[in-house]
């Protein structure tokens, strides 16, 4: 037992080795700065254009890759100036910040203020000529909720005549202080759903596993205001404007730059902020920053570079919080939903194999549907459209979704486990003097499960991996723990080796818990174990 | 305590049981025998309703079981049923498979159970293998648990479906011998078999099926000694025959001859024996040669693999005399050459029909 429980740790552990340093081109040898950042160079492969020269000015990235936030307005604004250029959508700040990283792309366009806020934690990072454009950015509201809206419209304006609002963009934007103030709320009067997306400072953070930022404040002092408890639910910024739309949340605020587009689907509230778009990329594409950069990792050993990872995004403001809640959601889900699949499986299984076709062609259409769904789409659809107008904890969505899908397979694999026992254990329990039922209970089923055991075990850790998508609908779960710590720390690779560690340890205790249930099934085995004692 | 009236079954157009009316009394062995495909599978298996009869009537203790209202599992309790392929309940172990009917039906305490059970294999011979699981077992091992099985549940009746068919030669006899214990204590018995010996030393009566039918009916000796009908006699004798219809002078005597020989090849018969056969036909049909364009002449060679004897028959229809004792013949050459390389010459007129018996000996 000891050996086959080191095996895996070995390999875990040669994982973080090659991994682990946050930059996994630079694991060479600390040389020298140039070597180094010679073998940075090749891994990025070559831009379209085959120059692969260096960036002097924006125009440049017309035949470029250029990297923008999904949803964000600044795919128009790249496909209108610049159609010729290669344009790829990121779901998160921390996947675009990656693709800049890894050379994906050769420049990325961002909102200015979070920008800053990346800029002055990586060196490696630079910018890209001035502003493009500046857009007013505002608070999202369901067409139908518009006492909310002129609420918020008084409470701004009442903001910005105290000059708290003037305050507030001193403090998080000019001077970077990260600490929420306490805001009195008397939390009398209901909730306030508010909808956002993990941005990054200055507008959205999590620090110390609490959520931080510009926007955050706002929200809170607009539910102090109406005396609301605010709960914030996260979701990804592509599925924003429709959360607020279906009403699935009261308002979104999430650095959305209000457009006539967006208006059709969304009322907007007074801008906020005015906030600037910039161009980013890796200083050393960028021939403003000169050929002298050095990377400021280099000559550090590995270890301490790994410690020091392991420390900004594991330890630093209580992350592992972070990670431990995702941890839990993810278990959880993946536990309740192969709960409600084997019972709504067994169930249409039952259906699947009754004669009457009353039972049996709905199961075989809800097995063919299901089996055919991306479960994606399947979660997306539960969530914005079966249960639009219902305020439905996104956790339960999510187990609801995985669960309807495990069904589907649960119950071809329980059929042909049930189709593969020999008739004639049912006839001779039936001659014995059983009844139908109890022939099942008694004979069929217990063969069954040790028969399908191994099947169904590969289908319950193949479930648990599939739940790393549940962040498009709100759940905070390993997954998206990882993507919040990535687009707080601006480090694009130590969040994923960790996600990826956990992710495996959790399907490796899982699947040693279910080996040991299908052994301590196993009738022979039982018996050798019996005579062993 | 078994009574069967009228009872027929179909599948489809398929009519595999007609109208079978039987009874089968306490204490008495009934053996089912007869040819493949014939339904004493079905007949057996619609005694518990393992098939349910497309009409016809069962009465079990005088309850009718295909009444709606008969509490079917609980006739099925007393009328268990041992199994062409065994259906050892895979997942438990021999005394497992025994305890787990009168605990989970009968609400038998497990201890007791256990120790029911296993004084039941102590009996069937297999108590030193309680703890084993049934792919552990062979065959005739996991047979003799089977009828254990059905011994657990006091059984007044057993039903046994080929219970040796799936058996290596080597092992029928272990389980067949329980089988004769069983029957000795007196314990009903119906059993489907192809074994012969064993329907004819330890049954009451024997059941003959074909056609889906009990085709004939009666004790061992009348089924085994004297059989009534052709049928019952070509089963038991296990005789086979080969049949070729002579319609003309010009029939195809090569094709005749190599069907023959094809057929005495199966049966492994003597070169020496299929010779004299084969000349024996050749000079007979030449006696018949004169009358072969006034109607078609019935050739039969029988084997019987019981007696060993074989046999040539030549049947038509209409009265004549013997042609062996014709005296159109130039020589007698032919005669000679029948009456030396044959046993036996018999020559019947009887309704209608003439037949000449030539029994060829087995060298």
């Amino acid at each position: 037992m000891r050996k086959s429980l080191l095996r895996p740790l070995i390999f875990l552990a040669m994982l973080v080795f090659v991994a682990g340093p946050g930059k996994a081109a630079a694991a060479a040898p600390a040389a020298d700065g140039a070597a180094k950042a010679d073998l940075l160079a090749s891994v990025q492969p070559a831009s379209p254009n085959g120059t692969g020269s260096k960036l002097s000015e924006v125009d440049e990235l017309k035949d470029r890759r250029v990297g923008v936030l999904q949803g964000s307005a600044h795919v128009e604004y790249v496909e209108k100036t610049w159609p010729r250029a290669t344009l790829l959508q990121y779901n998160t700040p921390a996947d675009l910040l990656l693709a800049v990283k890894t050379g994906k792309v050769d420049a990325a366009l961002s909102d200015a203020e979070p920008l800053r806020a990346m800029l002055r934690q990586d060196k490696t990072l630079g910018m890209l000529g001035g502003s493009l454009f500046s857009f007013p950015e505002g608070v999202g509201f369901g067409k139908e909720n518009t006492v909310l809206l002129d609420q918020f419209n008084q409470f701004l304006a009442r903001l910005q005549q105290s000059g708290i609002h003037a305050d507030m963009v001193d403090r998080w934007m000019e001077k970077n202080i990260i600490d929420m103030p306490t805001i009195a709320n008397s939390g009398s009067n209901g909730e306030l759903v508010v909808g956002i997306s993990d941005g990054s400072l200055p507008f959205v953070a999590i620090k110390d596993n609490r959520l931080i930022g510009f926007e955050i404040e706002l929200s809170e002092r607009f539910g102090a205001y109406l005396g609301k408890k605010v709960r914030f639910s996260q979701i990804d910024f592509s599925g924003l404007i429709a959360a607020a739309a279906t009403g699935k949340v009261d308002m979104i605020i999430a650095a959305i730059f209000i457009t006539d587009e967006r208006r059709q689907s969304i009322n907007f509230s007074d801008p906020y902020y005015e906030e600037a778009t910039r161009v980013f990329g890796l200083k050393k594409n960028i021939a403003a920053y000169g050929t002298s950069i050095t990377d400021s990792d280099s000559g550090v050993p590995f270890f301490t570079r790994v410690a020091a990872s392991f420390h900004s995004n594991i330890i630093r403001e209580k992350r592992y919080l972070l990670l431990w809640e995702g941890l839990k959601a993810t278990v959880l889900i993946s536990i309740l939903a192969t709960i409600l699949g084997t019972v709504l499986g067994a169930l249409i299984c039952y259906m699947r194999m009754a004669r009457q076709s009353v039972l049996n062609v709905p199961a075989r259409v809800y097995i063919s549907v299901l089996r055919g769904l991306p479960v994606l789409v399947l979660l997306m659809f539960i969530f914005y459209v079966a249960f639009a107008s219902v305020n439905v904890d996104p956790l339960l969505v999510a187990v609801i979704a995985f669960g309807l899908n495990f069904a589907a397979y649960a119950a071809e694999i329980f059929r042909s486990g049930i189709e593969g026992i020999d008739r004639g254990q049912t006839e001779a329990g039936i001659a014995m003097g059983f009844g139908r039922f109890s022939t099942f209970i008694h004979i069929v089923l217990p063969q069954t499960v040790q028969r399908i055991l191994p099947v169904y075990r590969g289908e319950f850790i193949s479930l648990v991996k599939m739940t790393s998508i549940v962040g498009y609908i709100a759940v905070q779960d390993l997954t998206k723990a990882g993507d919040i710590i990535r687009s707080r720390t601006f480090d694009a690779f130590f969040p994923l080796v960790v996600v990826a560690v956990l992710y495996f340890l959790i399907s490796w205790v899982l699947m040693l818990a279910l080996e040991y249930v299908e052994r301590s099934t196993d009738p022979q085995r039982r018996r050798e174990q019996a005579v062993r004692q | 305590m078994i009574k069967v009236e009228h009872l027929s079954k179909s599948y489809g157009d398929l009519c595999v049981l007609r109208d079978v009316s039987a009874e089968i009394r306490k204490g008495e062995v009934v053996s089912i025998i007869g040819p493949s495909g014939t339904g004493k599978s079905t007949f057996l298996r619609c005694l518990n309703l393992l098939e349910h009869p497309s009409s016809g009537s069962i009465h079990v203790d005088g309850v009718d079981i295909l009444d709606r209202k008969a509490d079917i599992t609980k006739v099925r309790q007393k009328m268990n049923m041992v199994f062409q392929s065994f259906n050892l309940f895979a997942h438990l172990s021999a005394l497992e498979n025994l305890t787990i009917g009168p605990v989970k039906l009968k609400g038998m305490d497990r201890h007791a159970a256990e120790a029911k059970a296993l004084d039941l294999l102590r009996l069937v011979g297999v108590a030193e293998k309680a703890d084993r699981y049934p792919n552990e077992l062979s065959g005739g091992q996991q047979q003799r648990v089977a009828i254990a099985r059905c011994l657990a549940m006091d059984p007044e009746i057993i039903l046994f479906d080929e219970p040796t068919s799936a058996l290596d030669p080597t092992m029928v006899s272990e389980v067949l011998s329980v089988m004769r214990r069983l029957a000795k204590d007196g314990m009903t018995m119906a059993v489907v078999t192809h074994e012969m010996e064993f329907a004819c030393d330890v049954s009451n009566r024997v059941f003959y099926m074909d056609e889906g039918q009990i085709y004939e009916e009666g004790t061992p000796q009348e089924i085994f000694g004297n059989p009534k009908k052709e049928k019952t006699r070509a089963f038991v004798n296990r005789i086979r025959s080969y049949n070729y219809r002579i319609v003309s002078p010009d029939f195809d005597r090569y094709a005749m001859n190599a069907e023959i020989e094809a057929f005495c090849e199966k049966h492994i018969l003597p070169r020496d024996t299929r010779h004299n056969l084969m000349l024996a036909i050749e000079e007979i049909l030449e006696f018949y040669k004169p009358d072969l364009r006034s109607g078609p002449l019935d050739l039969a060679v029988t084997y019987s693999e019981k007696t060993e004897a074989l046999e040539a028959a030549f049947e038509r229809s209409g009265e004549w005399p013997n042609p062996l004792e014709s005296d159109l013949q130039p020589d007698d050459l032919g005669l000679r050459i029948v009456k030396g390389v044959s046993e036996a010459v018999d020559y019947q007129v009887a309704g209608g029909r003439s037949r000449l018996v030539v029994r060829i000996g087995k060298e």
